[in-house]
């Protein structure tokens, strides 16, 4: 929104012919980081949607979720949870004796077909502060004091990363 | 596809250098400009030939258009980076650098060799450090495990170097202990 407004302002500012070289100079910088942003903001979107599609299954039925996704997010994720459903009927599910052809079924030995968030996957966290211990997977404790980089799985970090104690890098 | 297969690994350096051109930098201005509200912030005024401090993505724009001298900071001379390089050789750990110096160096290299004395030189010894640290990062797979393995004083590139690999190496061990944990139980 502040990206395109400025955008406006710019337009506006170079069509006038009063304006100085100062002042082309300026909104040539100005420019450079409206562009910057708009990298930054796209990067980030695109990012979100291929998370979406990713987890489209797991989204859709984890109500917590919801609140974190917008509108368009939600709608998403329900409309490309339905199209795979769909196409997964068509194509195998159907074709299966009637007990194989849920999605949901937890069958051994077997991947999930729903894809869910993988928290065991180690992440690099940084501490933004000293932190409260945390249990590791071996059993014992894990302090960081500020500015400790680590590589430990995620469930391990994850409450401290909600609590913005920690931060991922 | 909303994300091509190599972005989703991780982030690549182009991306690292962007975010790391965000960094402040102090430049020698060639050029007036009044104090100018951007939306990371405030910067200016610009008169010459007072220091003044700007974003390095800005800087890089003024030197390109030779409209300023960028002042090189304070670790990124000769001295300080061999004062580094010898700790790095000599000690077992890795030695206290800015977390984006890898990058910052890069961009502000590139653009304004002419600003520093002795560019070649610095080119160099940042080979050097950057070797010894690599060579340090790949020691560390030998003490990696299941839970944990504390890093200190890494850099933004160096992380993300090793990332691909230490954590496609973490989560093989992971799975390694959750599979022979039942065994245990079980007699």
């Amino acid at each position: 929104m502040c990206a395109s407004s400025q955008s406006d302002d710019v337009q506006l500012l170079r069509a006038d012919p009063d304006s100085s070289e100062e002042e082309h100079f300026r909104i040539m910088l100005v420019q450079t980081e409206i562009e910057r942003v708009k990298f930054v903001i796209r990067s980030y979107t695109r990012t979100r949607l291929y998370k979406i599609e990713k987890y489209a299954r797991y989204i859709v039925s984890t109500p917590e979720l919801h609140e974190k996704l917008s509108k368009a997010e939600l709608d998403h994720a329900q409309r490309y949870a339905r199209l795979v459903e769909y196409h997964f009927n068509q194509t195998v599910l159907q074709s299966l004796p009637s007990e194989q052809r849920s999605l949901d079924d937890n069958a051994h030995f077997m991947p999930s077909m729903v894809t869910q968030p993988d928290k065991l996957r180690p992440v690099f966290v940084h501490a933004r502060q000293a932190c409260p211990p945390v249990r590791l997977p071996d059993g014992s404790a894990l302090t960081m004091p500020k500015g400790q980089i680590s590589l430990t799985p995620y469930y391990v970090v994850e409450q401290l990363l909600l609590r913005n104690e920690v931060e991922l890098v | 596809m909303a994300l091509p297969t190599p972005l989703r690994a991780s982030v690549t350096p182009a991306e690292l250098e962007l975010i790391a051109s965000e960094q402040l930098v102090e430049i020698v201005p060639l050029v007036a400009m009044e104090r100018t509200a951007f939306i990371s912030g405030a910067y200016g005024p610009l008169r010459p030939p007072t220091k003044c401090k700007v974003p390095i993505w800005m800087a890089t724009n003024l030197k390109l258009k030779k409209k300023c001298r960028v002042v090189p900071p304070d670790w990124l001379n000769v001295e300080f980076l061999e004062g580094r390089l010898t700790q790095e050789t000599s000690e077992a750990g890795f030695s206290e650098m800015p977390f984006r110096f890898a990058e910052v160096a890069k961009v502000l290299l590139d653009v304004a060799p002419d600003d520093f004395p002795n560019p070649d030189k610095i080119r160099s010894l940042l080979k050097d450090i950057r070797e010894a640290r690599q060579a340090k990062s790949r020691e560390g797979l030998s003490k990696l495990d299941h839970s944990e393995l504390s890093l200190p004083n890494l850099c933004s590139m160096e992380i993300n170097e090793i990332r691909p690999f230490f954590i496609r190496a973490m989560g093989v061990l992971t799975d390694l202990v959750k599979e022979a944990q039942p065994q245990q139980d079980a007699p």
